[in-house]
């Protein structure tokens, strides 16, 4: 059944976390529609801060990234890379004034990497529930009007 | 290579406050390197100015492009073809690069959205030192590749000065003791006796006191 909310959501995902093949990406974009965004990475480490704005600039109300386990980088570090991508991202954002709580990471531990990622996603989505649209898309202050998603 | 970091956004937002149509250009050579004005950079400060301005109601037309070295004419010239759209460029290059974008093109503003910083090396992921001031008179080969002048806190020509401890410089323990690094390289090829000449002050008179220097190359010359 079809759950659309009225926030979107960019989720980035590593392809190691578990259960998150091309099927269940389209199951999940088939059950929230136009509310998810996701993309699958081959690594964590591959995101950068300008795809994080991007995403926040073009459409997102919040963005997720969703790695591998701790401790199970196929690529060594990809997943302690991103970590601190975000943080220097939180900063630029709040530097013009978006609340740096837009952008999270969702790094599974050890004891949990079974969780796939469908299960993550269900338990963003239901957060986003309680999510103020984003800044960037409200109406302007000096008559702009509203912005439109892409 | 040079090392450069982005202005605080404030600056860079009051900067480019009049303008209404604004080029960001990046530079993929060293600003790409030391992280502060490559492709990636380039694109991420757009994209948050662009937010910036959404949210502020300020209706900009912010786009980006990033040339393989903005310190050259024949890169430069790239933006030929464009310039005529926008009001000002914003340029991610280091010093040289936003006077050599400004040189060739009188009429537009050419604003920095960097902080040149100084020659360096990348001596780890995301650590970046200096170590050439560029004085025009290179004396690696007598301190056995280490230079005074840029690593010793107090630019001794003739340390060490008494004051390291444990290999650590005395004006800030965080920064190796230059003149510790000198006599262990030195030490380890036999080379130590090279301190044994007494080293007057540097010349500056004829390099950086003698006003903007260039060099000419008659064979690399059209």
């Amino acid at each position: 059944m079809k759950k659309e909310l009225t926030r979107t959501l960019a989720i980035f995902y590593c392809q190691n976390v578990p259960e998150s093949g091309e099927e269940v990406r389209q199951s999940l974009e088939k059950r929230y529609g136009k509310s998810i965004r996701l993309f699958p990475m081959p690594c964590s480490g591959r995101i950068d801060i300008v795809h994080l704005l991007r995403a926040l600039e073009e459409f997102a109300d919040s963005v997720y990234v969703i790695t591998c386990p701790e401790g199970s980088c196929k690529y060594l570090e990809g997943n302690k890379r991103i970590k601190k991508r975000i943080e220097r991202a939180k900063s630029i954002i709040e530097s013009i004034g978006i609340e740096k709580e837009r952008l999270n990471l969702i790094t599974p531990v050890s004891g949990d990497d079974k969780v796939s990622l469908a299960s993550y996603a269900d338990e963003v989505m239901e957060g986003a529930t309680k999510l103020t649209p984003s800044p960037v898309f409200k109406k302007a202050a000096h008559g702009a009007g509203k912005t439109k998603r892409k | 290579m040079i090392t450069a970091e982005q202005k605080p956004m404030d600056e860079i937002r009051d900067m480019i406050a009049p303008y209404k149509k604004i080029l960001t250009v990046g530079c993929a050579s060293c600003v790409a390197e030391c992280a502060a004005g490559g492709e990636k950079e380039t694109g991420a400060l757009a994209s948050a100015l662009r937010m910036a301005c959404k949210m502020a109601g300020d209706e900009k037309i912010i786009h980006e492009k990033t040339l393989d070295r903005q310190c050259v004419k024949d890169f430069v010239i790239q933006l030929d073809e464009v310039i005529k759209d926008y009001d000002a460029i914003l340029s991610l290059g280091c010093g040289a690069g936003v006077q050599a974008v400004a040189e060739m093109y009188n009429e537009i503003p050419v604003i920095p959205a960097l902080n040149t910083e100084f020659l360096g090396e990348t001596r780890d992921q995301g650590l970046w030192i200096e170590n050439c001031l560029g004085c025009g008179d290179c004396m690696l080969y007598t301190f056995g590749g280490v230079c005074p002048l840029a690593r010793c806190s107090k630019q001794l020509m003739n340390g060490p000065c008494g004051g390291s401890q444990d290999g650590r410089c005395e004006v800030d323990p965080d920064v190796p003791c230059a003149w510790q690094n000198i006599i262990d390289r030195l030490s380890s090829f036999k080379a130590l006796d090279r301190l044994d000449t007494i080293y007057p002050p540097k010349d500056w008179s004829k390099k950086r006191g003698a006003g903007p220097r260039k060099i000419v190359r008659e064979d690399q010359k059209r």
